[in-house]
């Protein structure tokens, strides 16, 4: 603006300007929509989450300005980082697991069969069914006495006798990673399969004709062009995976012993189970800062030559 | 004709109109939770029919009753009445959201007569906040059929953790699917509802000095702890109990092959209504070397702050504690809340009444305003300690642990 006034003078700029700031006021109005949708329903949330998070605000009574204290408090909060770092190697475990499933099946469901269709709705079935219905559901499979795996085991003559598989944090660990792997990776699969379609044929075409093998074209043309698509469903399952809680909150209660007690089941439960709205807010607010880290850091280790 | 009909009927339905405005105008909200619901509606009901005051009952879901609560409180759109899970008095009465009730209390001439343990937990700072609705105590089941099969005297419950552990080892030699004890192992309230009384009843306690210290680290909590260590370790608890958060508290012993469990009351009317197959005793929970204990549950009746509803809500107490509101609680799942006329509402019930109305005579309750935090919460010292010590092997270190996490929670609520 300031150079286009020096180059230019006189009243056709003011009426170019006029012009330009009535272009800019439409333009606010056709995002005004989108921007009080996001004020409402995230910015002033978000304010008003941190407003509390300086209070003792308990849901009874009263709540009082206190400063930075919770977030004092949290840095002693033995609990509260021992969930973090559940969190942190759950997160780890599920998305290797996903991709590990995910990109396969991706791969399988591109190439043309005679059932391409089927398959990729079969491996996207379980998507559809809510994280609550699902956990219900493997909640149930889990139970030793009435559920499927353990009766199965023993009926089978694999196991002596039945095992209470939540009664261990390994097998729990394990028995919700697939549980989450079976419900997620059908999307995870999507999205990548949008990647593989992206790849034009003819580049494939051309190696193979150079004499690439097929482990060569995979290393060197399909994964350098899915950057971007695995970065999205990367960054996609990271941080769904760091605010994990329906599952271990209805199939594992938090047990054995708290341990699969993840960030968001704690805030939960200092926030309901202790009424202590405002350290649950300051918590919250922790994690968030945790994840937006996460997320750039992702971002820029992705990041294509030209910019995301 | 025609015409005559229309206007009549035109009629007729303003009438309604104004009849229910102006009646609205009268009627008095109240919240009950749902594990109440097969008593509190027919209560409601029958004092509706009987008085001028009338109360509208919402039924609201167990879990979400103290949010719901809390938030409408806090919003000043909360109902008159609340019938509220008496642990939970404390924590309201602190926060100021409850009429005080003393002079309604104190002015019943039977008021001596009310459950104690109601009553404990509604007084905070000498005041009384809270007054009983309905109750429930713990109590010790045992299956008559089992122990008739394992040779022992189907008449006699257990009297001490000796005899419970003797007849739990026989009835589990029965074999197959038999299991001899059977206690909802990662459950924090049904434990303070059933191990709680084991401890009491030896001598110990949970929480002294008016609430403000926890004592875990006692030999009568280690006692206890060995007594639950020994019935899991000889095989005598089905698997299904370590990570039991409640859901199958009853639904063990109502499968018929349990022999002894300890549980609340309202698991006597339960059983005889769905599993009339299940033939059962109801004894004292016992301590180490005899003696008996109990936990006292169930509802208190609160009164919203500032509205002065005090002359309804002690219309509404004094049909409660009436015989006939007692008698109508009884028959329909809860115990009697007034000592005196007690066995006079509860006479014409199942024998087994009698035991579980003697058990909440003395009945105990743990009053905190933190109660939810230390003991009900899934995430809290209390849970987390007892299914450690049942399944784990660092009974002392865990003990140590859930007593300084519990002590630092009523620190800092102080």
């Amino acid at each position: 603006m300031i150079n286009s006034q020096k180059i230019h003078d006189g009243a056709p700029i003011r009426r170019k300007s006029v012009r330009n700031r009535r272009k800019q006021f439409a333009g606010l109005l056709f995002i005004a929509p989108a921007l009080i949708l996001v004020a409402t329903f995230f910015v002033i949330p978000l304010g008003m989450a941190f407003w509390m998070s300086l209070h003792n605000w308990p849901l009874l009574g009263r709540p009082r300005f206190i400063g930075i204290d919770n977030y004092v408090r949290l840095t002693q909060d033995a609990q509260f980082w021992s969930s973090m770092r559940f969190t942190v190697y759950y997160t780890v475990v599920v998305t290797i697991a996903i991709f590990a499933v995910a990109f396969p099946l991706a791969l399988f469901a591109d190439k043309a069969h005679r059932f391409t269709k089927f398959y990729r709705t079969a491996f996207f079935l379980p998507v559809v069914v809510g994280f609550g219905s699902a956990s219900l559901l493997w909640a149930w499979l889990l139970d030793v006495d009435s559920g499927l795996f353990s009766p199965a085991a023993e009926y089978l003559g694999l196991m002596a006798k039945r095992i209470n598989l939540l009664a261990d944090f390994d097998t729990t660990f394990w028995s919700i990673i697939i549980m989450v792997v079976w419900k997620t990776a059908g999307f995870n699969m999507i999205i990548l399969l949008t990647g593989l379609q992206g790849i034009s044929t003819e580049v494939q075409e051309a190696a193979r004709i150079d004499g690439a093998s097929s482990w060569q074209r995979f290393r060197r043309i399909t994964l350098p062009l899915m950057r971007r698509t695995i970065a999205l469903a990367l960054i996609l399952s990271v941080s769904g995976s760091m605010l994990a809680f329906d599952q271990f909150y209805i199939i594992a209660d938090g047990g054995p012993q708290n341990r699969t007690v993840t960030a968001v089941y704690w805030i939960f439960s200092q926030s309901f189970g202790s009424f202590r709205l405002g350290y649950g807010a300051a918590l919250s607010m922790v994690l968030l800062v945790i994840l937006v880290f996460i997320s750039v850091v992702q971002l820029r280790l992705l990041r294509t030559p030209e910019g995301m | 004709m025609k015409l005559l009909k229309i206007v009549a009927l035109a009629a007729t339905a303003l009438a309604t109109t104004l009849s229910t405005s102006a009646f609205a105008q009268e009627k008095l909200t109240m919240w009950s939770r749902s594990s109440s619901e097969a008593f509190m509606p027919a209560l409601i009901d029958a004092f509706n029919a009987s008085h001028k005051t009338q109360i509208e009952l919402q039924i609201v879901p167990s879990a979400e009753m103290v949010q719901k609560y809390a938030t409408a409180a806090a919003g000043g759109s909360a109902p008159d009445f609340v019938s509220l899970d008496l642990v939970y008095g404390p924590a309201f009465a602190k926060s100021g959201a409850l009429e005080d009730l003393t002079d309604v209390a104190k002015s019943l001439p039977y008021f001596e007569h009310l459950s104690k343990a109601h009553i404990g937990t509604g007084t905070f700072e000498g005041r009384i906040y809270a007054m009983p609705m309905s109750a429930d105590a713990s109590v010790l089941l045992w299956n008559k059929k089992l122990f008739k099969q394992a040779g022992l005297d189907p008449e006699k419950g257990p009297t001490n953790w000796a005899e419970i552990e003797a007849a739990a080892s026989k009835v589990n030699a029965l074999g197959g699917d038999i299991r001899g004890f059977y206690f909802a192992g990662a459950c924090g309230g049904c434990n303070a509802f059933t191990f709680m009384p084991l401890i009491w009843a030896s001598g110990g306690d949970i929480l002294v000095d008016g609430g403000k210290r926890a004592t875990l680290d006692s030999p009568q909590m280690y006692d206890a702890i060995n007594f639950y260590r020994d019935l899991v370790a000889k095989g005598y608890v089905p698997e299904s109990a370590k990570t039991d958060s409640g859901k199958n508290f009853f639904g063990g012993f109502a499968t018929d092959k349990i022999g002894l469990s300890p549980i609340g009351a309202f698991a006597i009317g339960n059983l005889v209504k769905n599993y009339p197959t299940v033939e059962f005793g109801v004894t004292f929970i016992p301590g180490k070397d005899g003696g008996k204990a109990s936990f006292g549950g169930g509802d208190n009746f609160v009164v919203t702050a500032g509205r002065d509803n005090a002359p309804a809500a002690k219309e509404f107490l004094e049909f409660v504690y009436s015989l006939e509101g007692q008698t109508l609680l009884a028959k329909l799942g809860s115990l009697p809340t007034r000592d005196d006329v007690a066995a006079e509402a509860v006479k014409s019930l199942d024998q087994r009444y009698q035991v579980a109305t003697e058990a909440l005579k003395i009945g105990r309750t743990p009053s905190s305003p933190v109660y939810n935090d230390i003991i009900n919460s899934s995430t809290g010292p209390w849970k987390q300690m007892l299914n450690e010590v049942f399944f784990g092997d660092d009974v002392k270190g865990s003990v140590t642990k859930a007593q300084a996490a519990m002590q630092a929670i009523l620190d800092e609520a102080d």
